[in-house]
């Protein structure tokens, strides 16, 4: 039974919110107890493609069903959800002590969860649009109880732009409906195909509209950096590493199941590829671009994460608008891989908050000597961003770029080599000026986070490792799916996976990778001794040092490189939408001086007048 | 068991030779640089003697991640130079893609980078903020460089790219794709951190920017991962561009060549700010190897 799922959490949100107001603690638990009933039920069920469930409503005279049926690949974005709930949820029992909306955000949370389990799990457009506002609602809650007074506003936007695209989904599905009599997907995608290409691709649009604001797709990106960077500390890890997945997974059901590709299959095409799906794809290497050249400049750590995430983000859209075997490996490789290093990152850096109360990163400094583990953490993760070997990111990025290379698509290839070699930059920031260099006096005392805060961070070390060696076991699932949407797999086995031109073999490169080390470690171990000396014993070309503060390079690190790109920041995208606003207010108050002037006889005058023409337009006809 | 112990002693014979080779080449460099600037110079083998003198100085550290860096970056281009074929000798090379190569030799940066960061001086963190910044400029047009080769010859292991050419050293893409050859000249340049594009070490704006705390033990492992980075740097050109080779011997001739032309063209420019270096390789290496490439794919 699959609507079990969405009535667990759903339920246990209103216990988790009761007890949550006696002790702190009991919220979290909760949470942390569902999903992982969540995650050890949802495995179990691997496998069982045909589970499937129907509810039907009698409305107005209108026969509403409700269709629910477990996929691949909403199995394997289930999955997902419950796993990094459980570890978030583990995370936040000790870190949510001093929080004043702990109870609302566990309330909130749950409902996410059961939320985005009815978006999975959904066959037909109503339910989908009735789970997907409940998600886009109670993730709107979770953001705005962010601490600062930003978290209001960047919600705000994170609204109305959800709200707008789901307007333009609305009048998409109800068009479709009143053609087909039918909510569900398989009458629709055939009514699609059927139907006028034009006017299918107009549909498939308007309905794709919210899964690309969710997925934070330029241009629809702005409400990515303030969502991410005001959230709770806790949902940060949440919000980048799941929900902005929930987009590519509405992409995914628009482009396979509602029949996207099977519509632009025989329109015009460049190297073999629709011209429509290039120009998704340049979406993605605009969107890979730009969250690269903002994230570098960025001064607030998860900010700069949250344009990392918007970056990453591109490359999964290249991935699924080529379509190729590969290219859609390599997209739903980077999805589960970007999750698990993304939010190892947030919990890291929920960490670094948890302790400094801070995400200014001038502000911190030499943290490694005090909270070693969330060094780690943050280490591990981001050598799996930048896509250094031999770690999950890697991989992930190295069958992208085959699929690039094999087509000779060299525009979307140039798009993703910049933003893989610019990652170094802003992943390097954080660790640099927060984690290196000088420890501040104010954080002398600071100690390591609590055990059950280093559990989830120490787990997902380990997932990102084991990734890295054993990517057949993510293969066997990807294989399903891409056999459930009818494109060719790639060969793989436990370790390695065939690409365009040549065969990647983890377990080889992790034992060079061990080799090198362990004979870089002998050389340093039979060398002489050294002698440990303090931070601020260093070279300062004779000049006298006196304080840890004014000696550590934080501010504008990369000031030569965001000097580059001062005039195209300059012209930001989020200043555009706001002369918009601003443009759009003026005109609809020149036009309410035109008509109203605010004279009450006008207004009588203007519905007699449209009385009048509407008789005569009836008398007509 | 008789394999393993044939790799390891394989292992260590490769490491051994490149470094010593890399050392020999810095040498000479160094020779050339004096003879340019009508200087003397020192011997050829004075770097052998540095890295002896080095390791066998007192040293100071500033904490486990100095150490864990050095060793992280002579790690990584360690486990970087078994993936590519030096001549007849090949480890793994037949598994090493390009693309690998290149990010397992971020391995290494990014323990310098984080070693040198974990002192706790500025200068340091300066050079890194340099260094990277001038990595997302050459980097750029190799990439490109690398995907029109791996299109054009339908094989991303640096052992086929180098059989591609085989036959007349007509076919070598130095005389097949001139254009080329040249941008990644200029970028092995880069690489390097000759000269017009050695603002993240400057010596005297920056106190040798990264290596600036680096003494003793440390500094001389950061030298022996100079000297095997240049050793990979050449090979990866004379392997794309030269053909390649078939001992080792002419192999290390091919490099040497190549490692003097950019040592003399190193010592001939004034050097770059950061963002006008940056800027550069975006003009014309990547502009050239744009067309290169559009070429090629079309």
């Amino acid at each position: 039974m699959l609507i079990k799922y969405i009535f667990i959490p759903a339920a246990a949100a209103f216990a988790a919110y009761v007890l949550n107001k006696k002790n702190k603690k009991a919220g979290a638990t909760i949470t942390a107890l569902v999903s992982a009933y969540l995650l050890v039920s949802l495995s179990l069920l691997y496998g069982s493609w045909e589970l499937s469930q129907s509810f039907s409503l009698s409305l107005m005279g209108y026969q509403l069903e409700f269709l629910m049926a477990l996929t691949p690949l909403s199995w394997l974005f289930a999955v997902l959800t419950a796993a990094i709930s459980l570890l978030i949820a583990i995370f936040s029992i000790e870190s949510q002590a001093d929080f004043k909306f702990s109870s609302v955000f566990n309330l909130n949370f749950l409902l996410v969860i059961a939320s985005i389990m009815g978006v999975f799990f959904a066959r037909d457009f109503l339910t989908l649009f009735i789970f997907w506002e409940l998600m886009t609602w109670t993730s709107f809650y979770l953001i705005s109880s962010g601490k600062k007074k930003m978290a209001a506003k960047a919600a705000y936007r994170y609204l109305i732009l959800s709200t707008a695209a789901a307007y333009s989904f609305l009048m998409a599905v109800i068009f479709i409906f009143q053609q087909t009599g039918s909510f569900a997907f398989e009458p629709a995608a055939q009514f699609l195909l059927n139907n006028s290409a034009p006017q299918s691709i107009l549909l498939l649009s308007a309905i794709s509209l919210p899964f690309l604001v969710k997925a934070g797709i330029f241009p629809l990106h702005v409400w990515v950096k303030d969502a991410h960077g005001n959230a709770p500390k806790e949902f940060s890890p949440f919000l980048s590493g799941m929900l902005l997945k929930v987009g590519i997974y509405g992409l995914i059901v628009v482009f396979h199941q509602l029949s996207f590709f099977k519509i632009i299959e025989n329109t015009i095409s460049y190297r073999g590829l629709p011209l429509l799906s290039y120009l998704f794809a340049l979406l993605g290497a605009v969107t890979i671009i730009t969250g690269t050249i903002l994230a570098i400049r960025q001064e607030d750590m998860k900010k700069l994460i949250a344009y990392s995430s918007i970056s990453q983000m591109g490359y999964i859209i290249i991935g699924i608008a080529i379509a190729t075997p590969l290219g859609f490996t390599g997209s739903m490789l980077h999805l589960m891989n970007h999750l698990i290093f993304k939010s190892t990152i947030f919990l890291a850096l929920a960490a670094v908050i948890y302790r400094t109360g801070t995400t200014k990163m001038y502000e911190m400094g030499g943290l490694i000597f005090r909270m070693p583990l969330t060094f780690a953490a943050y280490l591990t993760a981001i050598i799996a961003l930048a896509g250094i070997p031999p770690t999950n990111g890697f991989i992930s990025k190295w069958v992208i770029y085959q699929a690039l290379i094999e087509k000779g698509y060299l525009f979307l290839a140039l798009a993703a080599f910049f933003g893989s070699i610019a990652s170094f930059m802003y992943v390097f920031k954080p660790l640099s000026t927060v984690f290196l260099g000088q420890l501040k006096p104010q954080h002398q005392e600071i100690k390591e986070v609590p055990l059950m805060m280093k559990i989830p961070m120490l787990i997902l070390i380990g997932v990102i490792v084991f990734f890295g060696v054993f990517p057949g076991i993510q293969m066997n699932i990807i294989t399903q799916i891409s056999g459930y949407l009818g494109i060719e797999s790639v060969n793989y086995s436990l370790y390695s996976i065939q690409g365009a031109f040549s065969a990647w073999n983890s377990l080889y490169i992790f034992n060079i990778f061990t080799a090198g080390f362990v004979i870089a470690l002998l050389v340093f171990g039979f060398a002489k001794k050294s002698k440990l000396v303090g931070l601020l014993d260093t070279y300062s070309s004779g000049e006298y040092i006196t304080d840890a503060e004014s000696y550590h390079y934080a501010y504008q690190y990369y000031r030569p490189f965001d000097r580059l790109f001062d005039n195209l920041a300059a012209k930001s995208l989020t200043g555009f939408y706001e002369t918009l606003t601003a443009n759009l207010l003026k005109s609809g108050e020149s036009l309410r001086r035109i008509f109203a002037g605010g004279r009450v006889q006008n207004y009588a005058l203007y519905s007699v007048l449209l009385f009048v023409i509407l008789a005569a337009v009836g008398w007509i006809i | 068991m008789i394999d393993i112990i044939y790799r390891i002693g394989h292992f260590i014979l490769i490491t051994l030779f490149t470094t010593a080779l890399g050392l020999l080449f810095m040498g000479i460099a160094r020779k050339i640089v004096a003879r340019i600037q009508k200087r003397y110079g020192p011997p050829f083998y004075q770097p052998y003697l540095d890295v002896l003198k080095l390791f066998g100085k007192d040293a100071i550290t500033h904490g486990f991640i100095f150490d864990f860096g050095a060793v992280m970056a002579l790690g990584g281009v360690i486990a970087t130079l078994f993936f590519i074929p030096l001549g007849s000798w090949q480890l793994y090379s037949m598994e090493g893609t390009v693309l690998l190569i290149i990010y397992f030799l971020a391995v290494a940066s990014l323990g310098m980078a984080m070693g040198t960061v974990g002192s706790g001086n500025p200068q340091a963190s300066v050079g890194i903020s340099r260094a990277l910044t001038q990595m997302l400029g050459y980097e750029l047009p190799y990439l490109v460089i690398l995907f029109s080769l791996i299109y054009r010859y339908q094989t991303s292991s640096v052992w086929g790219l180098m059989q591609a050419q085989s036959g007349s050293f007509l076919n070598w893409n130095l005389f097949a794709y001139p254009l080329m050859a040249l941008v990644a000249f200029v970028v092995l340049i880069g690489m390097m951190g000759k000269k017009p594009f050695d603002a993240m070490i400057a010596p005297a704006e920056i106190g040798s920017g990264p290596v600036v705390e680096s003494g003793g033990k440390y500094l001389g492992m950061l030298l022996l991962q100079k000297s095997i980075t240049i050793i990979i740097e050449l090979a990866l050109y004379v392997n794309l561009f030269l053909g390649g080779a078939d001992n080792i011997f002419s192999f290390s001739f091919k490099m040497l060549i190549v490692w003097i032309l950019a040592t003399m063209f190193g010592s001939l420019f004034p050097r770059f700010r950061i963002e006008d270096g940056v800027k550069f390789f975006w003009k014309w290496p990547l502009g050239i190897a744009i067309l290169q490439a559009l070429y090629i794919i079309i």
